[in-house]
């Protein structure tokens, strides 16, 4: 039998390695190593505080859309989000244990600016078309992301990725019956899913991240590979999200905002017009067109609710 | 050690069907039992079909640490303890020209005996 309690730290770490190469799962309470735990906490809340400000710009449009068929689908979206969000926070605070953090420190960070969220989601959202895209295509590459991570060494990351990715594979379609729609529709309607495609492309190739650590100064991507929480680098993962998504774009007789794309037959990869990653690094410092606006939204809302969250509050021994 | 807190860890189990095992979803954060029944409602099944649901406060949970977990994994040889250390009763009963009553035929009395 191992003695955890006997070994180094050499020898925990050597033994923590073993198990995640050999698929095993590691849990909450679990030695890990400290850029592990760190690694995960980052990517995790990250990942959870996301869903919840992802429901912002779409719970927009429950009023706004064009049918009831229409707000129960978004609705059920945005309920899905924000039921992802617990499920990802849950796990995240377990990881901060350690330090004595909880929910109530999450938000806080996320008030203070301290905990970021993911750049699609301090994005305007200008019609129905938008609605759709967000669904289509957003979600679209948040299934390539987190499929990448089903297998994660961490167990309860993947477990709840299990769940998420089961409910993200309505909301693609979701996303798509509004976009197909839209595109079979009027001229208008044509022109709408193109504006929104226009405005959001950047965005969506923005969404995995910088190639490399050079671009932005900051890159979680090789610890990330490194400790089996996911398979792919962000390149790779922009790369499969063209591969699947450019023949889906282009059968719907849309246009896709760079002239200079095309496959390159012999690297077989997409060759593509880089985003302006410096106009990358405002947005996810909240200096994107709606950062404000939707932390304000959250803080607001966390304050005018704190009364509920005092009278029930109880004394746990 | 006591305080006051609005986030309390519940485990939560449910079960699809009346006849199926209670099986364990999720957990969640929430301020008592009653809300912890709402939101494990509203977090994990939203679709799936459900009968009945289970929240238990972690704090009652008495689980394993990584050392005790480790004491689980099963070295012996248990064949004397499973149906897999007799299966050569079959051949024998085939020399008497009898069937064997595996787990197979046996469990399938279930139906009860043809009237």
């Amino acid at each position: 039998m191992v003695m955890m309690t006997a070994m180094t730290a050499d020898e925990k770490m050597e033994y923590f390695m073993e198990r995640i190469e050999s698929g095993e799962k590691i849990q909450a309470d679990d030695w890990m190593p400290e850029e592990y735990r760190q690694t995960l906490i980052k990517l995790i809340s990250m990942h959870g505080i996301s869903e919840i400000m992802g429901a912002l710009p779409e719970k927009e449009w429950v009023p706004k859309a064009p049918s009831l068929y229409r707000k129960l689908g978004i609705m059920a979206k945005v309920q899905d989000e924000m039921g992802h969000g617990q499920l990802l926070l849950r796990v995240a605070e377990d990881l901060m244990k350690p330090y004595g953090k909880t929910r109530g420190d999450i938000m806080q960070d996320l008030f203070n600016e301290d905990l970021k969220f993911h750049n699609v989601f301090h994005m305007e959202t200008k019609t129905w078309a938008d609605a759709g895209l967000i669904g289509w295509l957003v979600d679209g590459a948040a299934i390539i992301t987190q499929t990448n991570m089903l297998d994660a060494s961490y167990g309860p990351y993947a477990k709840a990725l299990q769940r998420i990715c089961a409910e993200e594979v309505f909301h693609a379609q979701h996303g798509e019956s509004i976009i197909m729609a839209l595109a079979e529709g009027t001229e208008e309607q044509k022109a709408m899913v193109q504006d929104a495609l226009n405005r959001w492309w950047p965005a969506l190739l923005m969404f995995f991240g910088p190639p490399s650590k050079a671009t932005t100064g900051a890159s979680k991507q090789e610890a990330t590979i490194k400790y089996r929480i996911r398979k792919n680098t962000n390149e790779e993962l922009r790369q499969s999200f063209l591969d699947k998504y450019i023949p889906r774009i282009l059968s719907l007789s849309l246009t896709i905002p760079d002239a200079t794309l095309h496959f390159n037959q012999e690297k077989k990869h997409w060759v593509y017009q880089q985003p302006d990653w410096s106009e990358f690094k405002e947005i996810i410092k909240n200096n994107g067109p709606k950062s404000q606006a939707r932390l304000n939204l959250r803080r607001s809302s966390y304050e005018n609710n704190a009364w509920v969250r005092e009278a029930l509050s109880a004394i746990v021994e | 050690m006591s305080e006051k807190t609005f986030y309390q860890e519940f485990e939560v189990f449910s079960k699809r069907t009346h006849a199926a095992s209670f099986q364990h979803q999720f957990d969640l954060l929430a301020p008592n039992e009653d809300m912890a029944l709402m939101m494990a409602q509203e977090n994990f099944m939203r679709r799936e079909p459900v009968v009945d649901i289970w929240v238990v406060n972690k704090k009652n949970i008495r689980s394993m640490d990584e050392e005790e977990r480790l004491s689980l994994s099963r070295l012996d040889n248990k064949d004397y303890r499973t149906t897999k250390g007799y299966g050569y009763l079959r051949k024998k009963w085939r020399k008497y020209e009898q069937e064997m009553l595996d787990e197979k035929e046996i469990l399938s009395w279930a139906g009860g005996k043809e009237k």
